[in-house]
């Protein structure tokens, strides 16, 4: 699957803005801040309905407009063609729309297009704290089968809604609120283990990947790791949500459940967001992303579009060979504000200066 | 934000926004919609929401929409008195009802379990439900909550507050749209998911 051409209505800086990709390498150039990585923002919304810097999507609305559309062209790898219009809208729903027909719920557009973003910000992943690796193994969940968006969102929802009645509780716990609770945690656990059952999965499926990108990346031999073992997983969460409702009701917030767990990284077998120096938590925040990119290619059978968002300017021309030539390529759009590094062989070149794009078709 | 608009103006963006799924921008479109239409089409809405409200009621015993003391479905006594379907709204009968799957009498919460809402069992009308299984000639709750969240917390509350009951309880079968409303489904796939309800542990 490629994106043959996204056209941009007041998306964060572009008024107006058309990119024709090509099906192999497109570079785009531009100085900072001209829009190059709203560009990658743009695409990646297509394959999560979010953005990948971590704000709300109404950020992504141009200052002074109610709504933003991205506009799609998406060839399919048996040559059918879907056009793809998302709205996103300051006000009232955002809206998607294949082939100008309405998706009823705009999250059945999750699945349709895949993209794997590698960006300067992901040493957050290693540096940062838990909820950006828990976003990271949750984004991949739904990269590798969309169904776990509405697992993700039903956890989400329940724990909101238990934290609420916590809250509500005041600390005193009635026989009414107690057969109420009773009825949440049920939920909670039914929907949490199987979250934990699949992230748990998820994460065993990728550390053989994360290990080869990393030795592939390393100058050294270093072993990279990872693990997820939340001590709730050992238990059951029913068991540990009983175990901890007197000390729930008393804080009113749900201490224990998936939205506390973390992943362990590990370089040389230590901690690596305390241990590693600042060139291996890079290291790993690429072999991580790399890792992504392979499973999903693999399982799915067909690479996400690549996009490497001012990522190969950062590496020398070792490690960015390194990285082209243990990723599975289909469709790769790149960005940089320097020159084109000299291992990048880009089908088409184009340049944008304050949102306007030259180069096209 | 400061009230910029004349009084009557306000009020009625303010009435507007308080409506489900009406933000304020969009009480501000639709208000100024109403304020455009000629005289007779805005009193043609007024009375439909006069009338609607001064002729119809809740019935005593389902909470269905009724225009008399009891809906037509609880005064129809071809109805099977031993069959009760538990629904969140009115508007769901209406989506069984259309299914010709159904012959027995329902019970309407007028809501499902949402604390972020303020909705506890207290709310709903689960007290009535309680009362009207008192009497032994109810012997299976069909429980239809929405497939979503609040509808399958709603269910398992029911399940675990009637099982005592010596009551049959079951939930509709699997297959029905994840996540949305019942009234999504289409008559075929409802009419399915009723034909193989199953007993709720
Ligand atoms: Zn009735």
């Amino acid at each position: 699957m490629i994106v043959q051409r996204i056209k941009l209505r007041d998306f964060r800086n572009y008024p107006e803005a058309t990119f024709d990709l090509t099906g192999g390498v497109t570079a785009v150039i531009g100085e900072n801040g001209q829009g190059k990585t709203n560009l990658a923002e743009a695409m990646a919304y297509l394959a999560t309905l979010g953005s990948f810097r971590g704000v709300t999507p109404d950020a992504l609305i141009r200052v002074g407009s109610e709504q933003a559309v991205i506009r799609a062209d998406v060839v399919h790898d048996d040559g059918r063609m879907l056009l793809v219009e998302a709205e996103i809208n300051r006000n009232g729903r955002n809206r998607v729309f294949v082939n100008k027909q309405r998706l009823v719920r705009a999250r059945d557009l999750l699945g349709v297009v895949r993209v794997s973003v590698f960006s300067p910000d992901d040493l957050a992943l290693v540096k940062g704290g838990p909820a950006e690796r828990r976003t990271f193994l949750d984004d991949a969940l739904v990269a590798l089968a969309p169904k776990h968006d509405a697992l993700q969102r039903d956890v989400d929802r329940i724990l909101r809604q238990r934290n609420t009645l916590l809250k509500q509780a005041g600390g005193r716990v009635s026989p009414e609120v107690a057969l109420t609770l009773d009825v949440w945690d049920a939920k909670f656990a039914e929907t949490g283990d199987e979250l934990g059952r699949v992230r748990a999965a998820l994460v065993a499926n990728l550390e053989p990947a994360l290990r080869e990108a990393y030795s592939a990346l390393a100058d050294r031999e270093t072993p990279a790791g990872a693990t997820y073992e939340p001590t709730w997983r050992k238990e059951g969460l029913a068991a540990a949500l009983a175990a901890s409702r007197a000390d729930d009701l008393k804080r009113a917030v749900t201490t224990v459940g998936p939205h506390r767990d973390d992943l362990d990284l590990l370089v040389n077998a230590m901690p690596a967001r305390t241990h590693a120096s600042q060139g291996e938590q890079r290291t790993l925040a690429l072999a991580m992303r790399m890792a992504v990119h392979r499973l999903v290619a693999d399982q799915v059978g067909t690479p996400p579009i690549l996009v490497l968002d001012d990522v190969l300017s950062e590496l020398d021309a070792g490690r960015a060979r390194a990285l082209l030539g243990h990723l599975p390529v289909g469709q790769v759009i790149l960005t940089t504000a320097t020159a084109l590094p000299e291992h990048a062989r880009p089908d088409r070149v184009l340049r944008i200066a304050a949102g306007c794009v030259s180069g096209n078709q | 934000m400061a009230a910029t608009y004349a009084p009557p103006v306000q009020a009625l963006i303010d009435e507007l926004g308080r409506l489900p799924g009406i933000g304020p921008k969009s009480a501000q479109r639709i208000a100024f919609h109403l304020l455009k239409l000629p005289t007779p089409d805005a009193e043609r809405l007024a009375t439909a929401i006069v009338d609607a409200k001064a002729k119809v009621r809740f019935c005593d015993l389902c909470f269905n929409v009724a225009e008399d003391l009891l809906c037509g479905i609880c005064a129809d006594d071809r109805r099977d008195a031993t069959v009760l379907c538990v629904v969140e709204e009115a508007r769901d009968i209406v989506a069984l009802e259309k299914t010709g799957e159904f012959r027995g009498r329902y019970h309407v919460l007028l809501g499902a379990i949402s604390p972020i809402e303020g909705i506890g069992p207290e709310q709903l009308k689960v007290r009535e439900l309680l009362t009207r299984l008192a009497d032994a000639s109810v012997t299976e709750v069909i429980v239809c909550t929405n497939p979503n969240v609040e509808g399958e917390a709603t269910a398992m509350y029911l399940a675990r507050l009637l099982k005592p009951l010596g009551l049959t309880v079951t939930r509709l079968a699997s297959g029905l749209p994840v996540g949305g409303d019942l009234e999504y489904a289409d008559e075929l796939t409802l009419g399915r998911a009723l034909e193989g309800r199953r007993a709720m542990d």
